[in-house]
């Protein structure tokens, strides 16, 4: 039997042990959302072996199983060095990891998308509230029912050309950005994008740069992106137009209403939808929120003469949807936002008025005598303990106190 | 209180009002209206338990009451079927009162009078110290009678604006449109008028004063009678209270008078609530369809392909076309010790080929394996269709260097 050195044994150890712990160390840095100390390392200022082929603009390959899809391989050096990832100075292996310097690079796809999807998980390294969120959305849910053609980090970033979108002053997005977000959105829901284009929001972010209108995320956020088709959305969406349309600070500046929300929860309409999103936010209710009166991308203003509810006939056909028997006068019966006033819905005004002197004109009297009465039984309980025992004994005599 | 013995039953006629009895017990109501009472007494309960959540549906207290009666369409159900009850018990009541009035001449006492303002004023200045007891009321205090004027007013005004709101497309025939939230002012305005009352007034002199039983016994005590309605028992004492014998000729002929009221009444109700249950059909199962344009629908230059279409070659040479393209698109890989012993960069080269001999057959671009190559297609530095298409003809031509 062959006696090993303790020395042996306690260098094979810790070689073992060396081995073990480079193994299970994770292989990449933690990720941080935005501190770029993990990005340092990927910092690399020598892309020229890469630029050496990436940079022709007619580098392409024919993928695919029938070869029949065209892959441009080109990136352009300049624009990457404007995008913020250029401007950090990440170098290209700094997201292109497992790369291996052979043709194609040991990367298997058997499509263009396949190859984007499989690379969409690199984001998450640095990347990771972002992506997590991502999975909650409506894209993510589409990719996992096949749709692959729904929306990823890079479908709306791009890969190579990705943009500062905020101020890192003040956290708020640029107001380029904010032009930007619909013609992102546009790319893959161009139908949608040509509705809110023309919709009264849509013409003054487009037109105007103006600040105060929504745009596509201020509505359905971003890389958490909802179900906007969901019973849920459905009975939350009153909340998320009174974000802005209860602010005075926004709605000031164009005289709209901030009463809208409480005018529509104080409705019949309102009401239910109030009571179904706090009790039962999942069930599906018929009763009109506001987009379904107001449109949903195509949100027009209310003066317009084709589309606007302030045009009686309008409003008619809205109602007519879930009322088909309504008449003309049938569209009054909603208060159209307002609060009743003299000027405005009088009859209404007049008794809410009446009640609220009619309610403490008749309950005050009555508390008051029935204050008194108990009062003077009080007084009565302890000042003449014995009276009403007196009393009782003289009626049962049957002496009649009648005058 | 000891249970005392009830009085034995009496002659239908005489059952309607108190009779001097020698027995300690005095009858205050029959059978009839104990369940008017009752059915009265559910049905608002009910009424105001899914009604006043309506109103308020931001309370914490809504969101319970509603949450135990399962959503606010149940308390909607219950609150229009207890309206029914409600509607049905005031028809029985209107059918009644006529009776007792034109069949037995019955007094009517619970009409509010000027007796009653005195009564207030006595007891206002019993209360101060300035009397010595509370005023004498009759049959009915003007607490009560207050009470029941309250509720008929009530009713009649929950009915007709509960009416309006139930069936807004017919109310809208013959009202301007104003008159729906005007009916559901008027609704909730009195609703709220009608249970603070109730609890102010009613559940106080019957239930905290006193708790009187006699509208679920049907009897009061003599010493109840004492407290509550002196003047009464007084009369009833004096024997003024018995109520004349009628004839039964008498009594045939006022039910014959009274029986064409009970008919309109009976038709006219049973045609309201015939409509009232299920009349109008105020809204259909609609299904707003949202967002209705096509949710995915890219753009067609979602992914623009840098494809220059390159125009055609002033010369098909090397020098002016074929070099500078392959420069381009093969040196990377092809250039000096390029893969496969392939140099692209000059011509000489280009012609010589690769380590397996070479890859540009002069007029034969078909058997040239360059051209091969890249018509299969898929080779890294694929070159575009009429890129190629040159590449054969520059071949087919004798692969001209200048």
């Amino acid at each position: 039997m062959i006696r090993i050195h303790p020395f042996i044994k306690i260098a094979g150890l810790a070689t073992l042990l060396l081995i073990l712990g480079v193994s299970i160390h994770p292989v990449k840095a933690a990720p941080t959302s935005q501190v770029p100390t993990a990005q340092k390392a990927l910092i690399n200022p020598d892309d020229s072996a890469c630029l050496a082929c990436h940079q022709n603009p007619n580098f392409n390959i024919t993928i695919g199983i029938q070869q029949k899809e065209t892959l441009s391989l080109f990136v352009d050096p300049s624009k990457f060095q404007h995008s913020v990832h250029g401007e950090i100075g990440i170098s290209c292996i700094g997201c292109h990891e497992g790369f291996k310097p052979e043709a194609g690079h040991g990367m298997v796809y058997g499509s263009h998308r396949e190859l984007t999807l499989r690379m969409n998980t690199i984001c998450a390294n640095c990347h990771q509230k972002q992506s997590d969120q991502e999975k909650d959305s409506v894209h993510a849910a589409a990719r996992a029912a096949g749709k692959l053609e729904a929306a990823i980090c890079t479908d709306c970033h791009t890969a190579h050309e990705v943009q500062r979108l905020k101020d890192p002053k003040t956290g708020q997005l640029f107001p380029t950005t904010r032009i930007w977000i619909p013609l992102t959105c546009q790319k893959c829901h161009s139908t949608i994008y040509e509705k809110y284009r023309n919709s009264v929001h849509g013409i003054a972010l487009t037109d105007g740069n103006n600040p105060d209108v929504p745009t596509c995320i201020d509505c359905h956020g971003v890389h958490i992106i909802e179900d906007p088709t969901t019973a849920k959305f459905r009975l939350d969406s009153p909340m998320l137009c009174a974000k802005c349309h209860t602010n005075p600070a926004i709605m000031d500046k164009y005289g709209i209403s901030t009463q809208v929300l409480n005018t529509y929860v104080a409705d019949f309409h309102g009401t239910t939808v109030t009571i179904f999103e706090k009790l039962s936010p999942d069930s599906v209710t018929n009763k009109p929120v506001c987009y379904d009166c107001h449109g949903v991308h195509d949100i027009t203003n209310v003066n317009d003469p084709q589309k606007g509810l302030t045009i009686k006939q309008n409003l008619l056909k809205k109602c007519q949807r879930c009322h088909p028997n309504a008449n003309t006068n049938f569209p009054d019966a909603w208060l159209s936002h307002y609060i009743p006033s003299p000027q405005k819905y009088p009859i209404v005004y007049y008794i809410n008025l009446f009640y609220t002197f009619f309610i403490p004109g008749i309950l005050l009297p009555m508390a008051v005598l029935v204050l008194m009465d108990f009062g003077r039984a009080m007084v009565n309980k302890f000042t003449k303990p014995h009276s009403k025992k007196k009393i009782f004994y003289h009626t049962s005599d049957g002496e009649d106190h009648h005058e | 209180m000891n249970k005392l013995p009830k009085m034995p039953r009496l002659a239908r006629r005489d059952r309607k009002r108190p009779v001097v009895q020698p027995q300690p017990e005095y009858k205050r109501f029959d059978l009839l209206q104990r369940s008017e009472h009752i059915l009265f007494l559910l049905s608002f309960t009910l009424l105001a338990l899914t009604g006043l959540p309506q109103k308020f549906p931001l309370s914490p207290i809504s969101d319970w009451i509603f949450g135990m009666l399962g959503g606010v369409e149940t308390a909607r159900a219950i609150h229009h079927l207890s309206a029914i009850a409600m509607i049905i018990m005031s028809t029985v009541h209107i059918l009644e009162v006529p009776y007792r009035l034109i069949v037995f001449r019955t007094p009517i006492t619970m009409i509010p009078w000027l007796d009653d303002v005195r009564h207030v004023w006595d007891d206002i200045l019993y209360y101060l110290g300035f009397r010595k007891h509370k005023a004498y009321y009759g049959r009915y205090s003007y607490a009560e009678k207050m009470e029941y004027l309250s509720l008929i007013w009530g009713t009649v005004v929950m009915a007709i604006t509960g009416f309006m709101m139930w069936n807004p497309i017919t109310t809208l025939k013959f009202l301007p449109g104003e008159a729906i939230p005007a009916a559901k002012a008027a609704h909730g305005g009195e609703a709220l008028l009608a249970v603070l009352a109730i609890i102010i007034w009613h559940f106080y002199h019957v239930h905290i004063k006193m708790f009187n039983k006699s509208m679920f016994t049907g009897y009061m005590s003599r010493e109840e009678m004492h407290h509550e309605h002196p003047a009464e028992l007084a009369a009833i004492d004096e024997g003024k209270k018995v109520a004349p014998k009628i004839p039964l000729k008498t009594l045939t002929l006022r039910r014959l008078m009274y029986l064409p009221f009970a008919g309109v009444t009976l038709a006219a109700a049973g045609f309201a609530l015939f409509y009232l249950v299920d009349y109008e059909n105020t809204a259909i199962n609609y299904a707003p369809p949202g967002e209705t344009a096509k949710v995915f629908a890219p753009l067609p230059t979602q992914t623009p392909l840098p494809t220059q279409a390159v125009p055609t070659p002033a010369a098909l040479t090397w020098t002016s076309f074929v070099g500078p393209l392959l420069q381009q698109k093969c040196t990377v890989c092809h250039g000096v010790n390029g893969v496969a012993g392939l140099n692209l960069t000059t011509y000489s080269d280009a012609m010589k080929g690769a380590t397996t001999g070479p890859v540009i057959v002069s007029n034969d671009a078909a058997n040239s394996l360059l051209y091969q190559i890249q018509s299969a297609g898929g080779h890294p530095g694929q070159l575009q269709a009429n890129e190629l298409e040159f590449i054969k003809q520059w071949i087919d031509a004798g692969a001209p260097e200048n």
